[in-house]
């Protein structure tokens, strides 16, 4: 009996059981995390359509308007009039000098885009040397709407972070909706997959406060009133009709 | 074993052996990292830290699943003490790829902000009052502090400065990050959209560790269940000849350690069952060269006095034996360790 294999570690040597054993384990062990790698990253869901280029300079011209979040209402990126949010490098606001707002300005960046919605993440804002005010037109009221959903950080959802959304996404959703970036809200199962959102705001048409980042990343219900402002859609609903599902 | 320290004793199987975990642990990232850029639509992959978050976190778990399936593995079947021998080595790199997969969610998900990332990390959800809303990131800040304790104190440096009982206790508290763990996935990931694939994971590796746990604790209980037979102090270990030469039969007293009765030719001897080290069971080991080595990390023991060869300190206990009508008897009384007792001769061998 004693002369039945018995391994010890530390001996050198031939090992004293058998290495063919070993050597099974061992290619076993390494298939192995090779399947489970590949069948979990497999399953690992796409991020949506999201796109942040940020080797791609560009200037957009326009009028910079700095409520309800600092944005810029151009017609340069070929879908008619739309508003470009703009915002920094990172999770938190810029500001502009008021001097350049209510006006012809250009403001070069990287754009972050999703289907039609835009924000550039800001290098430079400059006095356009050919100034015309770029005005939104009147909004249209579009009625009430009950929506379930989830309320996003709209930078990383356009494209900053892919995915940029979800409950894993939480915390840094809430720490753009500190630094005052833009929020949007969309549809249950739009988040992956959608190419739009709606601009959320109170239901006097201003960016929350700090009151609503509980419930961002969460699966909530609202109930508000659909906007359309310069082709960008807007729900407007008071805090007290944001239900957590 | 504690005569001195480097930092590993390299030797061909240890090199081979972390060989094998390094090249698993590639080939899971790069089969994730793969099948997840080729799996998503066309210019919507993921990206690439959000992808490494995800590998490193699946990857951690996945081998802190496999190094806690190990334990009962061994103790089911000897086939896979082998794998048990380094097995530090995957708790450090296990504590490795954690600690790439937290630093990565904090600089990625907390950093970039005026807010400092670590403050961050513990106000940016404050409901701690929900299950499910809670911050699930706290749970696995909570498993990667006890994972780290662990990994730092692995050396056998520190069994032998804590005490091999404080030592292990606190090796035990990888339950406790496991646990976290499992909830951490669950409340996470599990509730995103990746959430059956995150569940299922958890799930079935807590199955699997739990189970394995089961049925080697039903093992072990039904061994504490036959108490060997005592009369006068004297415990009966069946007959002599019957204890396989170079080896031992467990016996489990109706009170205290089991003691581990080896047979080396004709001579009996009697030592603690547990091994000073990390309480690796002697019983099961083998009398090599004249001293008692346990099946765990080969610690050794002179089976006439309890004593590891020198230069080598620990010492485990012994007890006195005796022969009655061919059955070996052992008495329950544990002599301190290290104490040499002279063997039993068994009289149809010596003879």
């Amino acid at each position: 009996m004693a002369q039945e294999p018995f391994f010890v570690g530390w001996q050198e040597g031939p090992p004293q059981i058998s290495r063919r054993q070993l050597l099974a384990a061992g290619a076993g062990l390494v298939a192995g995390s090779g399947a489970l790698g590949a069948g979990l990253g497999a399953v690992s869901p796409a991020p949506g359509p999201g796109v942040w280029d940020q080797g791609k300079k560009v200037a957009v011209t326009g009028t910079i308007y700095p409520e309800p979040y600092l944005h810029l209402l151009t017609e340069d990126l070929g879908y008619g009039l739309r508003p470009v949010f703009l915002v920094g490098p990172g999770k938190d606001r810029i500001h502009v000098r008021p001097a350049l707002t209510f006006t012809g300005a250009a403001v070069t960046g990287t754009l972050i885009e999703r289907g039609e919605h835009a924000m550039m993440a800001v290098e430079g804002v400059y006095p356009d040397p050919a100034p015309g005010r770029v005005r939104a037109g009147p909004e249209k009221d579009l009625g009430d709407a009950v929506l379930t959903g989830e309320i996003l950080d709209a930078k990383c959802w356009f494209g900053a972070m892919r995915p940029g959304h979800g409950k894993t996404h939480k915390a840094c959703a809430a720490l753009c909706a500190r630094g005052g970036l833009p929020l949007a809200f969309a549809e249950t199962g739009r988040c992956a997959n959608g190419k739009a959102a709606l601009l959320l705001l109170d239901e006097r048409g201003r960016a929350f406060g700090p009151q609503i980042i509980p419930f961002v990343a969460d699966a909530v219900m609202i109930r508000g009133r659909i906007f359309e402002v310069a082709g960008l859609r807007q729900v407007r609903v008071a805090l007290e009709d944001v239900v957590r599902l | 074993m504690a005569a001195g320290y480097s930092l590993v004793g390299w030797n061909g199987f240890k090199r081979a052996y972390d060989g094998v975990m390094l090249a698993g642990l590639a080939v899971f990232f790069a089969a994730h990292l793969g099948a997840g850029w080729m799996s998503a639509p066309a210019g919507q992959q993921p990206s690439e830290i959000q992808m490494l978050i995800r590998a490193s976190g699946a990857a951690a778990f996945s081998l802190l699943t496999i190094i806690l399936c190990l334990g009962p593995l061994a103790r089911l079947t000897p086939r896979a003490l082998p794998l048990v021998y380094n097995r530090r080595h995957l708790g450090v790199a296990c504590f490795l790829v954690a600690l790439l997969h937290g630093g990565l969610v904090v600089l990625w998900y907390h950093g970039f902000s005026e807010m400092n990332a670590f403050v961050s990390l513990l106000v940016s959800n404050p409901r701690y009052d929900s299950f499910g809303g809670f911050p699930f990131e706290s749970l696995g800040v909570a498993a990667l502090l006890i994972l780290f304790l662990m990994a730092a104190t692995s050396h056998d440096f520190w069994n032998t400065v804590l005490g091999p009982r404080f030592w292990k206790g606190l090796h035990m508290g990888v339950y406790a990050a496991y646990g976290l763990l499992v909830a951490h996935v669950m409340l996470g990931a599990a509730q995103g959209e990746a959430g059956f694939a995150a569940a299922a994971l958890a799930g079935v590796s807590a199955l699997l560790v739990s189970g394995l746990h089961i049925a080697a604790g039903q093992r072990e209980a039904a061994r504490d269940r036959a108490a060997a037979a005592e009369a006068e102090g004297w415990l009966d270990a069946g007959p002599a000849q019957e204890i396989p030469d170079g080896r031992a039969v467990i016996l489990t007293p109706p009170e205290g350690e089991r003691i581990a009765v080896f047979r080396e030719g004709a001579k009996i001897y009697a030592v603690a069952n547990a091994c000073r080290h990390q309480g690796g069971p002697l019983g099961e080991g083998r009398i090599l060269d004249g001293c008692i080595v346990c099946p765990w990390h080969g610690y050794q023991y002179r089976p006439e006095d309890g004593c590891s060869p020198p230069p080598f300190t620990e010492k485990v206990a012994t007890f006195r034996t005796r022969i009655r009508e061919g059955r070996v008897l052992v008495h329950r009384l544990a002599q301190p360790p290290g104490t040499e007792l002279a063997p039993t001769l068994i009289p149809e061998v010596v003879s």
